[in-house]
């Protein structure tokens, strides 16, 4: 797509059920689509850590639960 | 003020969530640039399966409203949910790299911890969403829920479109409710189910939806699950003319809405829709999601069960999560030669098995049955 950025989806949603998708994006012209990437890059940029910053691990207090991960094998 | 950034590694490279709206795939060159670093992700060789991005949450299975087509067959005699197992929930979709986690039910709003629920997902780091009738909601309670990023209000359309789809006067309760939200500065949606008979009011609603200050629709397929699994689904469900029709109509109504209400659609909606809204490349380009169970998707069920999704209500072998990873690894035809399989993965498999008794192509979506015409 353009500098790395593979897709884009929008908002959080917030339906319990099934999943969704903004259809949007789909509509834009070239050029909205070309700002669109512009912004996202600068803002990807803008919130990426400083290398004296890294990313936060999880608390390992908090760790310790016993839900099975949505990765591993089918608990349903 | 910069938006909050977590990476989450992935076989080509990392998802980014960029504040709550923004959900990003970059490859792994990016993923250096932003900081993620020879990831294991990146060494498996063949890669695990990707955990979700996306995980809804059955909060209680009581509500008043007991709507003939509940998929949860939710009712005034059902029980919250433990506040300790959330909480356990909560953590292990957390540690599994979940991003966004929305809560449903039944009514969530008859929980009297349902803000600090919230406030307990963006501790640990998650995107906290919710879905309500509206019942029970308040002036004071709707303040309550200032660390949800949205809620979403179930509405569909007029008092007589609403009783038409869940046999329940919910209309104007809906309507003080989303009043209720947007004066407590909460950012609201709706969810907004279609069938047969309100199909055709989706745009004259969604202005009015806009009037009222609510920021996103979420259109959804009426799905066979739950009470909603009875032969009246036949009666409800959409008609290929009326799908074909909503295709078409979006493009032009997202133009008229633009800068005022976002439209979404459902998973489910993904095959009835793909082929009014570009090529494939495009929808997978810009996010859009079909069928994610077992992978982008998850449901914690009241019992605390793992699931694909939602809509699998009982305990179904047919329906398990590596049934659903098995179809999208070698779906069938007429799916495997499909353009769109790639995004919708297969359509509805709820709908499908409702219909066939198994998992399948979904039964509804237009090249499905055109292939079954022609065979």
């Amino acid at each position: 797509m353009s500098d790395g950025i593979l897709r884009i989806r929008r908002g959080p949603g917030a339906n319990c059920s099934s999943i969704g998708s903004a259809v949007e994006m789909l509509f834009l012209s070239a050029t909205a689509g070309a700002a669109l990437l512009v912004a996202l890059n600068a803002a990807l940029d803008e919130a990426a850590p400083s290398p004296d910053a890294p990313l936060p691990e999880p608390d390992p207090a908090e760790s310790d639960s016993e839900t099975p991960s949505p990765g591993a094998d089918d608990a349903g | 003020m910069r938006a909050e950034l977590r990476l989450r590694a992935a076989p080509f490279g990392a998802w980014v969530r960029l504040g709550d709206d923004t959900l990003v795939a970059v490859d792994r060159d990016r993923a250096r640039r932003l900081g993620l670093d020879d990831a294991g992700a990146w060494r498996d060789d063949p890669p695990p399966p990707e955990a979700p991005l996306e995980a809804h949450i059955a909060v209680t299975s009581r509500c008043p409203a007991a709507c003939t087509g509940c998929y949860q067959s939710a009712s005034p005699e059902g029980r919250h949910v433990d506040r300790e197992a959330l909480e356990a929930t909560l953590r292990g979709l957390r540690d599994t790299g979940v991003f966004t986690v929305a809560f449903g039910g039944g009514e969530p709003m008859l929980r009297d911890d349902l803000g600090s629920l919230a406030t307990l997902a963006r501790a640990l780091g998650m995107t906290p969403v919710v879905t309500t009738s509206g019942l029970g909601l308040t002036p004071r309670r709707a303040a309550a829920l200032r660390d949800f990023a949205q809620v979403n209000v179930s509405h569909d359309g007029s008092p007589a479109d609403y009783l038409a789809v869940r046999g329940f006067e919910g209309a104007r309760q809906a309507d003080e409710a989303i009043a209720m939200l947007v004066s407590a500065g909460i950012t609201v949606g709706v969810n907004m189910v279609l069938t047969r008979q309100n199909v055709a009011s989706v745009a004259p609603f969604s202005h009015r939806l806009a009037d009222l200050g609510v920021r996103e629709l979420q259109l959804l397929r009426y799905k066979p699950a739950g009470r909603a699994a009875s032969p009246e689904y036949l009666a409800r469900r959409l008609t290929p003319s009326q799908a074909e029709a909503l295709g078409a109509a979006l493009k032009p109504l997202a133009a008229a809405l633009e800068g005022r209400l976002s439209l979404r659609i459902d998973c489910a909606l993904v095959p009835l829709v793909a082929g009014a809204l570009g090529s494939a490349a495009g929808l997978e380009r810009f996010g859009v999601f079909g069928c994610e169970a077992g992978r982008y998707l998850a449901a914690v069920d009241r019992e605390g069960a793992l699931k694909g999704c939602s809509f699998v209500t009982e305990s179904d072998s047919r329906m398990s999560i590596d049934a659903f990873r098995a179809f999208a690894d070698a779906p069938p035809e007429p799916c495997a030669g499909c353009e769109f399989q790639r995004v919708c993965r297969g359509g509805c498999k709820v709908v499908a098995t409702h219909l066939r008794g198994a998992m399948g192509p979904d039964p509804e979506c237009p090249r499905v049955m055109a292939w079954e015409r022609r065979a």
